[in-house]
């Protein structure tokens, strides 16, 4: 018991077995008499055993419910964005450099710019909401035959849906009576 | 009891450093080693105890096992396996696994004997005065919640890519020993042990913060 106490640098080289066999036995022999200096050996082996746990477990993915509209192809937005950044390129190129307007066009004169709008649609000042989604249908015809604009989630006149589903048939959640699954 | 189905533990068991080849990966030998054991090769059982023993006594440790303890626990799970061995109740070796497995059976079982003994005993007599933790407990408290294992997973992947490398090595399961390690990643023994105690402290932070 005269021995000095074991620091948690020695317990964790003596878990990953790189202590000489006469140091480790004189640890063994220290904790077996010492309970502090037990339970910090026994602190380095259950974090060994931690970490053995991580190193095995797969890694997590993170499990995200989206709205089913997010997984539909956006080709034509991109395509959208891509002219729109364009133009926006060429207007920059025009009022930056005016002198390169006119200069010879060259092969790349045929590519596609759409011009952008110089005056934007009139927006109703108004806004109005349909969260309901039972009265949503008549609330919208409603606002619109009042010239109000109708906010729906995220602007495209959509609710959105989400996946999942509980594994349960439809017609067992239907039935008025027993169901056999 | 079964102690002298197989040798001194002592004798056998070497650093880990030793049990790598040069010529050889230990995967390799692992199979053939278990398969000459079924068959009762006793040289087999001697590498098979030497490249695990230590592995088992942590993991008795972990459970709170007094190393002592530990220690003979582990000698007589390995005469447990001999003897199924030669009964021919093993059809198959995998180990570490099955050595840990029935180490943590002869702890629980122990334990559990210790308390029925000791509960018409004085307080001080109980198990609990001798051991840091009650087996019992710490195994259940020994599994870690998917929100610790996310985080450590998270700090791991802020580590270097060639520590996480060899982290997954050492710690995958596969049991390689650090001199294999080092020689699959190009690096010498100290450094691959550097690396891990470098990693220990960067996960230890993280589980330990998550305990508190």
């Amino acid at each position: 018991m005269n021995q000095p106490h074991i620091h948690p640098a020695d317990a964790e080289q003596y878990v990953l077995g790189a202590m000489e066999p006469g140091a480790a036995a004189a640890l063994e022999a220290h904790t077996v008499a010492c309970s502090p200096c037990a339970l910090i050996l026994q602190r380095e082996a259950l974090l060994e055993e931690q970490l053995r746990e991580v190193a095995q477990a797969p890694v997590q993915q993170a499990q995200v419910i989206r709205p089913a509209r997010w997984n539909r192809p956006r080709v034509s937005a991109s395509a959208a964005v891509g002219v729109m950044m364009a133009a926006a390129a060429a207007v920059t190129l025009l009022v930056l450099r005016p002198e390169q307007a006119v200069q010879p066009r060259t092969q790349d004169e045929d590519f596609p710019v759409m011009a952008l709008p110089l005056e934007l649609p009139e927006m109703p000042e108004r806004l109005v909401a349909c969260p309901d989604l039972t009265s949503q249908e008549v609330c919208a015809s409603e606002a619109l035959a009042r010239g109000l604009l109708v906010q729906y989630p995220q602007g495209v006149g959509e609710v959105p849906r989400y996946e999942g589903h509980s594994g349960i048939p439809t017609d067992a959640l239907s039935a008025s009576g027993p169901y056999s699954l | 009891m079964g102690v002298a189905l197989v040798q001194p533990v002592q004798s056998v068991v070497r650093q880990p450093e030793e049990s790598a080849r040069p010529g050889g990966s230990v995967l390799e030998d692992e199979a053939g080693l278990a398969r000459r054991a079924l068959d009762g090769d006793r040289a087999a059982w001697n590498v098979l105890i030497s490249r695990y023993h230590h592995r088992v006594v942590v993991s008795l440790l972990a459970r709170g096992v007094r190393v002592d303890r530990a220690q003979e626990l582990a000698q007589e799970t390995w005469a447990r396996l001999v003897q199924q061995q030669q009964k021919g109740l093993l059809t198959e070796l995998r180990l570490p696994n099955l050595a840990i497995t029935q180490a943590a059976f002869l702890a629980a079982d122990e334990a559990r004997r210790a308390r029925r003994e000791s509960l018409a005993g004085p307080v001080e007599e109980l198990p609990e005065a001798h051991q840091p933790v009650d087996p019992s407990v710490s195994a259940e408290r020994r599994l870690l919640s998917e929100e610790q294992l996310s985080r450590a997973q998270a700090a791991l992947r802020e580590c270097s890519t060639s520590a996480q490398h060899v982290f997954q090595l050492a710690c995958d399961g596969q049991e390689l020993p650090h001199a294999e390690v080092a020689a699959r990643v190009g690096l010498s023994v100290q450094r691959v042990r550097q690396i891990l105690c470098e990693v220990r402290k960067k996960l230890r932070g993280v589980l330990e913060e998550e305990a508190s």
